[in-house]
């Protein structure tokens, strides 16, 4: 077990260092300069950045101070915004973009296995085929369409009642939250509803299942029993990736919200060429994402006996 | 009802099963899998139903046990009854549960037939909470003992480990202590060895006559081994084309085999006996296909006996002795050739 862990934080570290690499010389390959428009900065400063960063030094060397600074977690000063670290940056708006992910998460998996084990009880019938119908808009219809249409639909709402029953845009409170995580949730859940469906229909004719109904056992107890947590395996797979189709769906969603979440920043500062913040926010997301993947697969021990680690 | 039901009927008669008959619709049209089925089970007897795939034996026990998904499948005649009182589509029986309490059952695959991710002691402790209200805690301690009735080393560690834990051999041995674990009076076995080799089938088979033995429970045994059933069977019911054909005690079935079928059956049965050598005669053709049964007995286009009248008109139950009976025209006072290898009642001509 702890050697495993240990394994996959290695290899978690291999990965986060490619990414950062890649971006580094991604971000290098971008034309443009941060420092070549005259009205922000003084000669002064510039020459204080170049020797802080070692821009005039070589590419190599420039990558090794970069390596060096993240591999102390320091990511740097923001090019475009005044007196503001990369690290402050993501120490205040993490947090909201975490929080909203956590909660599309939450609603993705909730809903996609509760909808996906109902349609399986219902197959063919009307719930089923009304289900599977949101299930296909929903996977089809990009998060920004569904974004603004909710929008829509809360100004129609708020004006109906004549009073705000759900805010429109912002972040603060629960109420705050709770369109734009279902917004981005909305994907992930229909692609596990899907996935739950059919894993589901599997398991509603397997022989365990017939087992279970030739010992006399009600109805509800071989649903949470039996078929549920057998049925549950193929999401739990794929909860690692649908995290980070989630966390990196976020930009959208805040933007059109008007969250501070981390999104907004990545993408002015990919606008801005800002590149201590676009390398900053990407390996840190790619951290992230990598915990993640770990978390999940470590996670399906406990829910799958015959997973072991190693 | 024929002489031969009516006959066994009495006070050790368990369960009874008429005129059961039982349908599928597929996308091909209708499938008439059981056609009309009659038999008893007695207390503490073994009833082996014997037939090849497809016969409608597994069908014919999956639907007393309420394991027919409906649709597609439909129970469109007959009944089942337990100690006189109908079971069929209902569960409980004077306020007792009939499956899993008083009918337990068994599969022929016991590595796909328990749950993955749920301990095999938890699983035997199943029944024990639901129907017999034990605490989780004492439906454990239960089921232990079940595993060590079942002969399962170490069943204490055993209890807590999990179905891919266990060999195809322990598997079915615990299906069994969870299928015992509430006492049935009847225990039903669909093919309880064929996925098993052959060692490990000897020793099912003998957990099987033994916790007979200790409980008294009847089994029903669904085969189509004849080596099986000549080692446990008390009646045997011989199953074609979803009718019994020929219906039985073990001896009458394999010493005076009445029907051409069970005569097929035999021959095509390897013995290792040096004296009586002789090539496998298999049955040729196929069965015929249920989506539309034939008018006469279902064997007739297989049968090497068949007469004009035996594709045209299904031959009733013709009474050899007692319990034994076949369903075929040969029997019949006008039948003119009576092949030799055929068993033949000498009261046959009152028919």
């Amino acid at each position: 077990m702890w050697s495993y862990l240990l394994k996959r934080l290695l290899q978690g570290i291999l990965t986060v260092w490619f990414i950062a690499t890649a971006t580094f010389f991604a971000m290098h390959n971008v034309p443009g300069d941060p420092l070549s428009d005259e009205r922000v900065m003084t000669a002064a400063i510039r020459a204080n950045l170049e020797a802080k960063y070692g821009l005039d030094q070589p590419l190599m060397t420039q990558y090794l101070i970069y390596l060096r600074n993240i591999s102390r977690g320091d990511f740097g000063i923001s090019f475009t915004q005044e007196n503001r670290e990369v690290n402050d940056i993501i120490r205040e708006h993490f947090p909201v973009s975490a929080t909203l992910g956590i909660l599309a998460v939450l609603f993705a998996t909730v809903g996609g296995v509760l909808w996906g084990a109902l349609t399986a009880l219902y197959r063919n019938r009307l719930p089923d085929v009304l289900i599977m119908f949101l299930v296909i808009l929903g996977i089809s219809v990009p998060s920004f369409v569904v974004a603004a249409l909710s929008q829509l639909s809360l100004v129609n709402l708020n004006d109906f009642f004549g009073r705000t029953i759900l805010p429109v845009a912002g972040w603060g409170t629960v109420s705050h939250m709770l369109v734009p995580a279902m917004v981005l949730g909305l994907g992930t859940m229909a692609y596990l509803t899907r996935l739950m469906r059919s894993s589901m229909l599997e398991i509603v004719s397997s022989d365990y299942v017939r087992t279970a109904k030739s010992k006399g056992l009600p109805p509800e107890r071989i649903f949470t029993r039996h078929q549920l947590r057998n049925a549950i395996l193929p999401v739990v797979t794929v909860l690692g990736p649908s995290i980070a189709a989630i966390t990196t769906g976020g930009f959208v969603v805040e933007l059109v919200f008007a969250i501070p979440g981390l999104g907004r920043y990545f993408v002015e500062a990919v606008q801005q060429l800002d590149y201590t913040v676009i390398m900053g926010t990407t390996v840190f997301y790619g951290a992230f994402l990598v915990f993640m993947v770990i978390l999940v697969d470590v996670l399906y021990v406990f829910i799958d006996p015959r997973v072991e680690l190693n | 009802m024929s002489a031969a039901v009516a006959d066994t009927k009495n006070a050790s008669t368990l369960l009874e099963v008429e005129n059961l008959a039982v349908e599928f619709d597929t996308y091909g049209g209708t499938v008439q899998a059981v056609r009309g089925v009659n038999f008893t089970v007695q207390a503490g007897k073994t009833l082996a139903i014997v037939g090849e795939s497809g016969c409608g034996k597994s069908v014919t026990v999956q639907s007393m046990m309420g394991l027919i998904p409906m649709p597609p499948g439909r129970i469109t005649a007959g009944s089942a009854r337990l100690r006189g009182q109908e079971i069929l589509g209902r569960t409980l029986v004077d306020g007792r549960e009939i499956r899993g309490s008083q009918i337990g059952m068994i599969f022929q695959d016991p590595m796909t037939s328990l749950n993955p991710t749920m301990t095999i002691g938890k699983q035997i402790a199943e029944p024990l909470q639901v129907h017999r209200g034990y605490s989780a805690k004492k439906a454990f301690a239960r089921a232990i003992e079940l595993l060590e009735m079942s002969k399962i080393p170490e069943a204490a560690k055993r209890a807590s480990q999990y179905p891919f834990e266990f060999s195809g051999g322990m598997l079915q041995r615990a299906m069994i202590a969870m299928a015992i674990s509430c006492k049935p009076s009847i225990l039903i076995a669909d093919e309880p060895t064929t996925a098993l080799d052959v060692t490990i089938q000897a020793q099912i088979l003998d957990l099987l006559q033994d916790l007979q033995k200790e409980t008294g429970m009847a089994i029903v045994l669904i085969t189509h081994d004849l080596g099986v059933v000549a080692r446990m069977a008390d009646e045997v019911a011989v199953m074609y084309a979803g009718k019994i054909v020929e219906h039985g005690s073990v001896d009458d079935v394999f010493y005076r085999s009445a029907h051409p079928y069970t005569l097929g059956l035999k021959l095509a049965m390897p013995n290792n006996d040096p004296s009586r050598q002789h090539t496998l005669q298999p049955i040729e053709g196929s069965p015929p296909d249920l989506f539309s049964p034939p008018l006469g007995c279902g064997y007739c286009a297989r049968c090497p006996y068949a007469m004009q009248l035996c594709c045209s008109k299904h031959p009733q139950e013709f009474v050899m002795s007692g319990a034994h009976y076949s369903r075929c025209w040969l029997h019949h006072a006008a039948a003119l050739s009576k092949p030799e290898e055929l068993y033949f009642s000498a009261t046959q001509g009152d028919q």
